[in-house]
C-alpha cells in the first residue's frame, strides 16, 4: 500500500501557525508562519504550516495516525492579562484547568486535543504565545503595532526550539 | 426554585456556542437558547474590492469549510460577469466539491459525533474522544486517517492547493488535469468509495440501531426544508436549483437570485445571528406545538428534498431510508445516517468524474469583463446551502455583498432542537453529565460551524455548566474537565 501521509506529519517537528487573518491581532500566528517561510533558514527536518482556522483537522488527523511529529510547536496569539506584544510559553499540562474555560473570544486552540496529543501519544506539544493588544468584533485584519516586533522574536524562539 | 443551567461551550462542535437552559421551580425545563457568535463585518469588509478577488479572499472566513466558501464565491463572480463557463470547468470544480465533502464526512462521523456513538453518549468524556475511537477501533482509524490524506492529496494533485483553495476563477477553473494525473487520482478515490461503502454498512449493523432508541426521542422536531436539486429532482450539491420543502412534503423550486423571495430573516434580541425562515408562511414561530415558518439545511434537508440520486449505490440507501423513515424524515438524529449517504454519493461522483472524458479537457475557463451587476452564487456546503449574494459597479469592484451560510439556516432549528432534548433528558432539576451530553448531540447532528466568528477554536473543549437561580445568583457547577 503507497504511504499516502502528508509531508508535514513525517517530519519530526511541526510548527502550526494559528488564527484568522482577517481579525486583527488573531492573525499572529499566521504572520510569524509567513515570516519564517520568507527570511528564515528553517531546518529540513521542520514542517511549518499556516493552519489558519483550520487547526483541527490536522490535529485529528495526528492523534489517530501511526506516523506522528515528535514535537508540535503552536504558535497562537491569546489574551492572558500580559502586556500586548509580550511573549510567553505554555505547556499545556501548565495550563490551569479554570484558564481554559476563562479565555473568552480568544481561547487556545483545541486545548483538550492538544493536551490529549501530549499524555496519551507522547508528543511534545509547546506553545508559543503573544499577549494580543485587540482582537476586534468585525472583520479588520493587520495585526496591532505593538505586535509588530514581537513577530521576529516568536521566529527566533521556534527556531530554537526546532531541535 | 427557577434555575438556569448555563453550558459553555458545547465541546466537539466546531466553534464556540452557549447553552443556557432555564428550569422552572419544579426543575423542569421552562426555556432555553442556543447563542451563536456570528461573523461579523466581512460584508463590509469586501465592498471596494475588485469582485475576482473574493473566491481567494473568502477562504478565510472558515478553516473548516474553505472549498464550499471558494465555489459559492466563484459562482457568485460568473454570475456577476454572466458568463456560463465551460463544461469541463465545472466539472473540476464539482471533482474539488466531492473531495472535500467525503473528507468532511469522514471527519464528521468518525471524529465530531462518532465518539457519541462508538465509546457511548454517556461514557466518561476523559476517553469519549478521538484517541478514544483509535484506541476502540485501530484498524478502522488507520483507514480514516489514509482515506483523510488522499483527500488532501488528491486536492492538491487537481487544485494545487486543499488547504487555503485559489483555483475556482471567475469564469471557470484554473489548473486543467492531466490525463497521468487522472490515472494517479483513479485508485485514491477508489479507496475512498470503499472506506464510504464500509461506513454505511458499518453504522447500520453496529451504530444505528444500537441507538435506534435515541434516534427516535432525541431533539425531534417538525419543521420544512431547503436544499438544491438538479432540474430532475436528483440530489444536487454543486450547482442546480433550490427546493423549499414544507412540513407536509409539499414543495417549491426557485433558482439561487430568488432566494430573498423565498427567505426571510428574523431577529431575537438574545442572538447575534439572525433566523431565516420562509416567507410564504408569513410569520416566525419556534413554538414547540405550533412552528412557523422554520426550515432545516444541511443533509437531512438534502437526503428530504431531492427525489433521487445519480449515483447508484448512495440512491440504493435512500431507498432503504425513504422506507424506514419517510419523506420528509423528521427525526434530528438521522442528520447522520443522511450524512453517510452523502458521503457514499461524492465518493462514487468523485470516481464518476475521473471516469468522465471531458475531465482533462483544456477548455476549462472562459474570458470574463467586468460590469455593474448583481450575481448569486450557492452551492451546498457540508453543514447547509450556502448563499453569497454581490453587487459590482461597472469596473467590477463590490458594492453590496449578503452572504447566508449553511449554520445560520439551522439556527432556529438548532434552538428547537435543544429545547425539546432538554426537556426530555432533565426531570425535576436532575441532571448528570451523560444527560448534558444528550443535549450536545442534538446540536451536533446540525454540525453547526460557528469558526467563522470564533477564530480558531475546534470545539475540543471542555463543558462548564452554571446554575444560577432566578436572580442570576450561581447556586452550583458542574463541570467535565
Amino acid at each position: 500500500m503507497d504511504d499516502v501521509t502528508l509531508s508535514y506529519y513525517i517530519k519530526p517537528v511541526l510548527v502550526l501557525g494559528c488564527g484568522n487573518l482577517l481579525f486583527g491581532d488573531d492573525g499572529f500566528g499566521p504572520k510569524v508562519v509567513e515570516y519564517l517561510k520568507e527570511n528564515c533558514p528553517v531546518p529540513d527536518h521542520v514542517a511549518i504550516v499556516d493552519a489558519g482556522t483550520g487547526v483541527r483537522d490536522i490535529l485529528f488527523d495526528i492523534a489517530i495516525s501511526e506516523r506522528k511529529p515528535r514535537k508540535i510547536i503552536i504558535i497562537d496569539a491569546m489574551d492572558a492579562g500580559k502586556e500586548p506584544g509580550e511573549i510567553f510559553e505554555l505547556d499545556v499540562s501548565q495550563i490551569p484547568q479554570k484558564k481554559i474555560d476563562d479565555f473568552s473570544m480568544h481561547q487556545l486552540p483545541t486545548s483538550n486535543l492538544l493536551r490529549e496529543l501530549k499524555e496519551l501519544c507522547s508528543i511534545d506539544v509547546k506553545i508559543i504565545s503573544v499577549q494580543v493588544e485587540h482582537i476586534p468584533d468585525v472583520v479588520s485584519p493587520g495585526i496591532s503595532a505593538s505586535l509588530v516586533g514581537s513577530v521576529r522574536d516568536v521566529c527566533e524562539k521556534v527556531l530554537k526550539e526546532c531541535v | 426554585m427557577g434555575e438556569k443551567i448555563v453550558i459553555q461551550p458545547v465541546t466537539r462542535i466546531e466553534g464556540h456556542a452557549k447553552i443556557t437552559i432555564q428550569l422552572n421551580d419544579a426543575g423542569n425545563v421552562e426555556n432555553s437558547w442556543v447563542n451563536v457568535i456570528e461573523l461579523r463585518g466581512f460584508e463590509k469588509f469586501c465592498i471596494g474590492k475588485p469582485v475576482e478577488e473574493l473566491p481567494r479572499i473568502v477562504t478565510s472566513i472558515c478553516g473548516v469549510c474553505p472549498w464550499s466558501h471558494h465555489l459559492a464565491s466563484a459562482k457568485a463572480c460568473d454570475a456577476v460577469f454572466g458568463v456560463e463557463i465551460p463544461s469541463a470547468g465545472k466539472k473540476l470544480r464539482e471533482l474539488c466539491n466531492s473531495i472535500a465533502y467525503t473528507e468532511e464526512h469522514i471527519l464528521h462521523f468518525y471524529f465530531l459525533a462518532g465518539s457519541d456513538f462508538v465509546i457511548g453518549p454517556d461514557a466518561d468524556y476523559s476517553i469519549r474522544n478521538v484517541i478514544g475511537i483509535a484506541r476502540k477501533m485501530p484498524d478502522v482509524a488507520k483507514r480514516v486517517v489514509r482515506c483523510r490524506w488522499l483527500g488532501a492529496q488528491m486536492l492538491e494533485i487537481v487544485s494545487g492547493k486543499s488547504i487555503h483553495p485559489v483555483t475556482a476563477v471567475p469564469g471557470g477553473f484554473s489548473k486543467p488535469l492531466r490525463k497521468d494525473e487522472v490515472e494517479r487520482l483513479k485508485p485514491m478515490a477508489r479507496e475512498v468509495l470503499d472506506l464510504a461503502q464500509f461506513t454505511m454498512d458499518y453504522a447500520k449493523k453496529n451504530i444505528f440501531p444500537q441507538y435506534l432508541n435515541v434516534v427516535k426521542t432525541l431533539g425531534v422536531i417538525q419543521t420544512g426544508f431547503l436544499a438544491t436539486v438538479k432540474n430532475d429532482g436528483a440530489l444536487e450539491l454543486y450547482n442546480g436549483i433550490l427546493r423549499m420543502m414544507t412540513p407536509d412534503g409539499k414543495y417549491e423550486d426557485f433558482t439561487y437570485d430568488r432566494y430573498t423571495d423565498y427567505i426571510a430573516e428574523h431577529v431575537e434580541p438574545w442572538s447575534y445571528l439572525k433566523f431565516p425562515y420562509m416567507k410564504k408562511a408569513g410569520g416566525f414561530s419556534m413554538d414547540l406545538n405550533n412552528p412557523v415558518g422554520i426550515y432545516r439545511t444541511n443533509t437531512l434537508a438534502r437526503i428530504n428534498v431531492c427525489d433521487k440520486i445519480s449515483t447508484p449505490l448512495a440512491q440504493i440507501e435512500l431507498e432503504e431510508f425513504r422506507k424506514n423513515f419517510g419523506r420528509p424524515a423528521q427525526l434530528t438524529l438521522l442528520y447522520h445516517w443522511a450524512r453517510l449517504i452523502e458521503l457514499l454519493h461524492n465518493a462514487e461522483r468523485a470516481v464518476e468524474l475521473l471516469n468522465g472524458p471531458e475531465i482533462t479537457s483544456i477548455d476549462i475557463r472562459k474570458l470574463v469583463v467586468p460590469r455593474a451587476a448583481r450575481g448569486v452564487g450557492c452551492v451546498e456546503a457540508p453543514r447547509g446551502t450556502l448563499i453569497h449574494d454581490y453587487e459590482t459597479d461597472s469596473n467590477g469592484i463590490v458594492t453590496n455583498v449578503n452572504l447566508i451560510v449553511g449554520t445560520t439556516h439551522n439556527n432556529a432549528p438548532i434552538n428547537m432542537s435543544v429545547k425539546k432534548a432538554a426537556m426530555q433528558v432533565i426531570k425535576d432539576g436532575e441532571y448528570d453529565e451523560g444527560i448534558l451530553n444528550r443535549i450536545e448531540m442534538a446540536i451536533r447532528a446540525y454540525d453547526p460551524c460557528m469558526s467563522c466568528a470564533t477564530h480558531d477554536i475546534d470545539g475540543t473543549l471542555p463543558v462548564k455548566i452554571n446554575i444560577v437561580d432566578k436572580k442570576m445568583n450561581v447556586i452550583g457547577t458542574l463541570k467535565n474537565f
